[in-house]
């Protein structure tokens, strides 16, 4: 007999630990354990038998990894938690007593904690990092437009949105949007970025209210995490083009509004050339005109002006350096011993795919211009990164490269309606003629189209064509645009089936039975539907009827075997499954069915929909 | 506790002016306000009280004080002396009660007066607390009791004689109206309860409430501003001796050593700038920098956070119109809780896109996302991306699986509900019998109804024997087991049947008499339409519910419903002998079956098939369908495969080789299975149920042990009614061709042909 085995000694019970054993055996608050989770990637797990994990007790609880646990529990962040208690204890007593040098002092050497190590910890590669970034760059997105309050600070804002113009530079500079998507909730964006799809939303420009069921803490704290992982993504995503990270501010654009134009992108071997690069210590003595002050050094040592050097940036050349990088980096990787890290490194399959789907310069013959009530921010970030020019009146920001009177301007982006223009001058009637007035969608469309689509379904004052997501749906979802050639043929046929059904009732209301069941019988073979028609002759009905009869018979007749005598056999062998494939079997008919029945739906909504169309046009 | 005791010194201090005049009243109040003093500074500074110890002379002193004064009053006044000596003694008792607790009076020597000697003299025993004289005055007769207690009653209290004292009269709310107009000092005047009357406050009462009134210390005598008395401070009190005689250390003046040594450490940190007064903050690492140009740790990464769905055509500020959810489905997302919705969004349309409002629920869905990232488990689940299709068992199609019956192509009726059908062994006549006792005997191919028997009760079994070379057929009623003989046969045929039934020379009776009792008609009554040989089962055994023949013909063993113990009998027909195979049977006997091959006997209990040996009379397995309630059985004429029907709509099919566990449990049946038959000749079975569908299969059983049985279901069958919840009660194959006969609730008897 072998040793009597105790129960929660093993297994399930030391595998899982619950949250307020954790929390016990961590000795930290829970707001602080909460903290260490987001910041550490750690998530509560479901144990097969949770009565095993919880000891017999079926107590609602949530359960963690004792190994992460364990982990958590040599977390320098969680020292430093501790440590920040501890003067937070030293610093209220300091403030009681009015102690205010001794305060001082403390709130100087205040502890402070870094995460790189847990970026590090969390993604082991860059790529692991990027595949990762797409929350991170929603809430920086989101907080760059949030305004600012006490629990707020408008640095942590200002940083946001120093991070996500940064972002926005290098999508531009490296062409790598894909996709975008005017949703109700915002815009989409799809980008690829060393083959990684990575997908963001951006909220439209209005302010955003913080509701009071948001916990602000726990948003801060994912905030924090992400600030640093983006830092980090982003100095290796610009040191590998060869930029500067971080780029830097042009105040006084910034301060004219310019948002993305306001930083600066300077290649590398510039940096390096120019010994002034900008010292900590310089800048902590001197404060920020130095840098600014640098920054114009910069801009004039580049040969042209700025903007030109901006749009060289965004060339194809660039593209073309780019691909060759990463063609050097698949032949490196296969020596490496990680096969996981080997396969989702693209292939040669894959980048050969990638230039012909998509057409990165689609905008790079035109230049537009922005009407005063479309978005900068969103068009300027789209034009752009597909290679086209854009400028914008001083009242969405300064910093535009051309005026309205530019004789280059191909496109103008408009989003009002049309009004008639009593006194237009000669010139401003030849410009209007030149021009394309588009509204913002076209844009979008001709993104997600990959090519430039036709102006005219898009033109001032026109009701659009349908948006549609880019994103693709399941398969054998409802296609809104598919349907409509298909669809329109089927309805008409319908209506002329009914339209048949009611002349015939009409026509004969003498022996419908008979004629039916005679046309049925022939429709099997020729030779009985010869009899037959003889037969209806005899009994005197319509030829015309009888073809339509045996027409509409031969319809069913086609519908119905097909599905009654597969249906059957199936149904039957249905049978034979065992428990466990049936039960399989259900879930994953259950599934279809739902997706069926919604795509019906859509169908059904769409066919009425046209059905009243066609009625008004009638009418 | 303070205030009444004061209050009533305040009386007494009163009182004495009153009486004794301006003298007293002085002297009286230099002692109260002596006292007070005392007890001022006792609370104001207790450590004071304890300091006194030391010397012990300043005590002396002070009762010196007090008895030069006491000797002054002696002197000013001697009338009042024994209430002057009292006055002391008590004050001296509450001195003394300040400092112990005091258990008894103490005596006190003094020189009396009039003799001359010295006497004791005990203070007198206080009835009060702080009682003196003045309280005797009161014009109150019964003692300080609540004076709510004579608030009913007309008087209040008694005098000295025990009459009543009655209360002062008091008039209504007007009298007392008129009373403050017309009495001057009815607005000084307050109700006094001891007396329950209205009397005027005195000056001093007045004087208090002023005081009150003014915030200032109700006591007139009490002096805010009166000099301190300077007891252990000032002139001529220094303390001249020190306490130790210890010369003072010498760290009290010198510099210390050790800190200097400290202090010139920092010093020298300082200098050699180890120090830094104003550090700046540590900047040693930026911000950021190339974090993965190293190679990481050798552990796998973490599990990556699921991406959240990429937006849908509904999500899109212009959707096709289709998107748009009409007023019925708007309303049903609104009801629906924020948790159970399919979209956390309504699609919306808007012409243009300056139109398109900010989305108020961002915060929201971002901050749920999170929620989502780090409270919610993560299970790592394997998609399923199979053709559902595929799980579906390949098997061959029905069609290369011919034949099997498809359709019905005639139907027998009967009045009631057709229990039982049996098909000759030849395979051209069936006869079924009805609940209403009516058996018919009818041909298979056309359906014409040769012969009808009528009995009284209803009919629970019918079977053909399965001999070829007689013809018979056995028809269960109630307690009884009848031997018929349908018309028109062979002469040969039938001669050898009544001689088998009825022969001349009937066998000996055995030894032991039976319960089971067989008797045959006389020779000149046989007919038709009775039988020709009956046995009638022991009394109240119920219908005999099943019939089961030996292939041989010879035995047949029948089940009775009713019997609890010895429901199954097996009759042997050539000795005309019945016997009971078991005493005593565990649990219902439901069926009854012989093997067609070997001696056995399968015996089904309510959930389990037992399987005999006969011969060598024991038990061989107990098969476990895992059936709730068996409701129908049938053996493969290989005899190595069993299938078992359930009411709870399960077929098991048993492997007689393999285990006693199903190999193959099927449920498709939507009610009960009620009957199940294998065709003798065909690789084909059938079963019924009360959904009054018949499920045809194909049952391939091969030779060879390696290969499993081969089932196929072919055909359902549908045309049947369900009635009174019952639908086909019966299945019986036609031996010689893929025909089924079915007898149903709704009391049609069906032939199904290929």
């Amino acid at each position: 007999m072998g040793r009597l085995r105790q129960k929660g000694q093993a297994g399930a019970a030391k595998a899982y630990v619950t949250r307020s054993a954790a929390i016990k055996k961590l000795q930290c608050s829970l707001a602080d354990f909460r903290r260490l989770c987001i910041l550490k990637g750690i998530f509560p797990r479901e144990p097969k038998s949770r009565k095993r994990a919880n000891k017999g007790s079926s107590a609602p609880t949530t359960f963690y990894y004792s190994k992460d646990i364990a982990y958590l529990a040599h977390e320098p962040v969680l020292k430093k938690l501790r440590e920040h208690k501890a003067f937070a204890k030293k610093l209220s007593r300091a403030l009681g007593r009015g102690e205010w040098s001794s305060a001082k002092s403390l709130e100087e050497n205040k502890p402070v904690y870094r995460l790189d190590h847990i970026i590090k910890e969390r993604y082991p590669t860059f790529i692991d990092a990027l595949r990762d970034i797409d929350d991170a760059l929603c809430m920086i997105f989101l907080f760059a437009s949030l305004p600012s309050n006490p629990r707020i600070p408008p640095s942590l804002i200002e940083n946001c949105s120093r991070l996500a113009a940064e972002w926005q530079l290098y999508i531009m500079r490296s062409q790598s949007l894909r996709k975008s998507f005017l949703s109700i909730k915002g815009v989409y964006y799809q980008a690829e970025v060393m083959d990684q799809t990575i997908t963001w939303l951006v909220p439209y420009q209005f302010t955003q209210n913080i509701p009071v069921d948001v916990d602000v803490r726990v948003m801060l704290t994912f905030l924090e995490l992400y600030q640093t992982l983006l830092g980090f993504v982003f100095f290796k995503l610009y040191t590998d083009v060869g930029l500067v990270y971080p780029p830097p501010l042009d105040t006084k654009r910034d301060e004219s509004a310019a948002g993305v134009g306001a930083y600066i992108l300077q290649e590398a071997s510039q940096k390096a050339e120019k010994p002034a690069v900008p010292k900590v210590k310089v800048v902590e003595v001197e404060g920020r005109q130095v840098s600014g002050k640098d920054v114009y050094k910069t801009i004039k040592n580049l040969a042209s002006s700025t903007f030109k050097a901006d749009d060289m940036d965004v060339d194809s050349p660039v593209v073309e350096n780019k691909s060759g990088d990463v063609d050097e980096e698949f032949v490196v990787q296969p020596s490496k011993s990680d096969a996981e890290l080997a396969s989702s490194l693209p292939t040669l399959l894959s980048l050969k795919a990638l230039p012909q789907s998509i057409n990165t310069s689609l905008f790079a013959p035109y230049t537009f211009w922005l009407s005063r009530e479309t978005s900068r921010p969103v068009f300027e970030f789209l034009v752009r990164s597909f290679g086209g020019k854009i400028g914008w009146p001083t009242s969405s920001g300064g910093g535009s490269p051309i005026d309205e009177s530019d004789e280059s301007i191909t496109h103008v982006i408009i989003d009002r309606p049309v009004v008639e223009q009593h006194s237009e001058s000669e010139e401003q009637r030849e410009l209007r003629l030149k021009r394309k007035y588009v509204q913002p969608q076209w844009v979008v469309d001709s993104i997600n189209a990959g090519k430039i689509l036709l102006e005219a379904p898009y033109a001032q004052g026109e009701t659009l064509p349908p948006h549609l997501s880019p994103f693709g749906e399941y398969e054998g979802a409802y296609d809104p645009a598919a349907l409509t050639n298909e669809q329109a043929v089927t309805a008409e046929d319908e209506s002329e089936i009914e339209g048949e059904d009611e002349e015939i009732e009409d026509a004969e209301p003498q022996n419908p039975e008979a004629l039916q069941t005679v046309a049925t019988a022939a429709v099997e073979d020729s030779v009985a539907l010869r009899a037959a028609e003889l037969a209806a002759e005899a009994a005197g009905i319509d030829p015309n009827t009888f073809e339509k009869e045996v027409a509409k018979s031969r319809r069913k007749s086609k519908k119905v075997p097909s599905n009654g005598v597969d249906e059957a056999e199936a149904d039957m062998n249905k049978m034979m499954m065992s428990n466990k494939q049936k039960k399989l079997y259900e879930k994953v008919k259950h599934s279809q069915n739902k997706r069926n029945l919604e795509r019906s739906k859509l169908e059904e909504k769409k066919r009425t929909l046209e059905k009243q169309k066609r009625k008004s046009h009638t009418t | 506790m303070i205030v009444p005791a004061r209050s009533s010194k305040k009386r007494k201090q009163h009182d004495g002016n009153e009486s004794l005049g301006v003298f007293r009243e002085s002297i009286d109040m230099e002692m109260l306000s002596d006292e007070e003093d005392g007890e001022e500074v006792e609370s104001d500074n207790g450590d004071v009280d304890e300091f006194p110890e030391i010397d012990a002379g300043s005590d002396e002193s002070n009762e010196k004080d007090e008895n030069d004064e006491s000797g002054d009053e002696d002197e000013d006044e001697d009338e009042d002396e024994d209430e002057n000596e009292e006055n002391k003694v008590i004050r001296e008792g509450s001195d003394d009660s300040h400092e112990e607790l005091r258990i008894f009076p103490k005596a006190k020597t003094i020189v009396s007066g009039i003799t001359g000697q010295e006497k004791r003299v005990y203070p007198e025993i206080e009835p009060e607390y702080d009682s003196d004289s003045s309280t005797e005055d009161t014009p109150n007769r019964v003692g300080e009791i609540p004076m709510h207690w004579y608030d009913d009653l007309p008087h209040v209290g008694y005098d000295m004689d025990g009459k009543r004292v009655l209360k002062p009269a008091r008039g209504d709310e007007l009298d007392r109206f008129l009373e403050t107009v017309e009495d001057p000092n009815s607005w000084i005047s307050a109700f006094d309860k001891t007396a329950q009357a209205d009397n005027p406050l005195t000056a001093e009462e007045l004087d208090i409430i002023q005081r009150l009134y003014t915030n200032e210390n109700p006591d007139a005598n009490y002096d805010p501003y009166a000099p301190s008395t300077e007891w252990f401070t000032g002139q001529g009190k220094e303390e001249i001796m020190p306490l130790t005689a210890a010369p003072e250390p010498k760290r009290r003046w010198v510099p210390s050593k050790w800190e200097h040594k400290k202090v010139m450490k920092i010093v020298r940190a300082i200098r050699q700038g180890r120090i830094l007064p104003n550090k700046a903050k540590n900047t040693s690492q930026p911000p950021f920098y190339a974090i993965w140009s190293e190679s990481s740790a050798l552990h796998a990464p973490p599990l990556p956070a699921p991406k959240p769905r990429l937006p849908s055509n509904f999500e899109s500020y212009n959707p096709p119109e289709e998107y748009l959810p009409s007023e019925e489905d708007r309303k049903q997302w609104e009801e629906t809780d924020p948790e159970d919705r399919e979209r956390d969004y309504v699609p919306h349309k808007y012409s243009a896109l300056r139109l398109v409002p900010g989305y108020d629920r961002f915060i929201k869905d971002r901050f749920n996302r999170q929620l989502d990232l780090y409270m919610a488990p993560r299970v790592q689940r394997v998609k399923l991306n199979i053709d559902p299709n595929s799980l579906i068992p390949k098997l061959p199609s029905p069609n290369s699986l011919k034949p099997y019956p498809t359709y019905r192509s005639l139907q027998v009726p009967h009045q009631n509900m057709a229990r039982c059908i049996s098909v000759s062994p030849d395979g051209a006549w069936v006869v079924s019998g009805d609940e209403g006792g009516v058996v018919g005997l009818w041909e298979v191919n056309v359906g014409r109804e040769v012969k009808k028997w009528k009995f009284n009760e209803k009919i629970g079994s019918v079977e053909w024997c399965p001999r070829t070379d007689v013809i018979y057929f056995v028809v269960g009623t109630e307690d009884m087991l009848h031997f018929l003989i349908p018309p028109n046969l062979p002469p040969s045929v039938l001669q050898l049947t009544q001689s088998i039934l009825a022969p001349s020379t009937l066998p000996p009776a055995p030894e032991v008499p039976s319960p089971v009792k067989w008797s045959t008609s006389s020779s000149n009554a046989w007919s038709d339409d009775n039988a020709i040989l009956t046995v009638h089962l022991p009394p109240s055994s119920g219908l005999p519910s099943q019939i089961a023949w030996h292939r041989r013909g010879d035995y047949l063993a029948s089940v009775s419903i009713g019997a609890a113990q010895g429901a199954v009998w097996i009759h042997q027909v050539s000795r005309r002998h019945s016997q009971a195979p078991f005493k005593k049977v565990r649990g219902k006997v439901q069926l009854v079956l012989f093997h067609p091959m070997k001696p056995c006997f399968f015996v089904a209990t309510q959930q389990y098939v037992r399987m005999y040996n006969l011969s060598e009379q024991k038990l061989l397995k107990t098969l476990q369908p895992g059936i709730k309630w068996i409701s129908s059985m049938d053996v493969h004429p290989s005899g190595d495969h069993l299938i078992v029907g359930g009411y709870d709509r399960k077929l098991c099919w048993f492997d007689l080789e393999l285990s006693d566990k199903p190999y193959k449990v099927l449920r498709y049946h939507t009610r009960a299975i009620r009957s199940l038959h294998f065709h003798p000749t065909y690789p084909l079975f059938a079963s019924s149920s009360d959904d009054g569908v018949i499920q045809i299969f194909h049952a391939r059983v091969y030779n060879d042990l390696m290969t499993d049985p081969l089932i196929v279901p072919l055909k359902i069958l549908r045309g049947h009614e369900v009635t009174e919840g019952l639908g086909v009660l019966q299945v019986k194959w036609c031996s010689r061709h893929p025909w089924l006969i079915s007898g149903g609730a709704d009391g049609a008897v069906n032939v199904w042909c290929s």
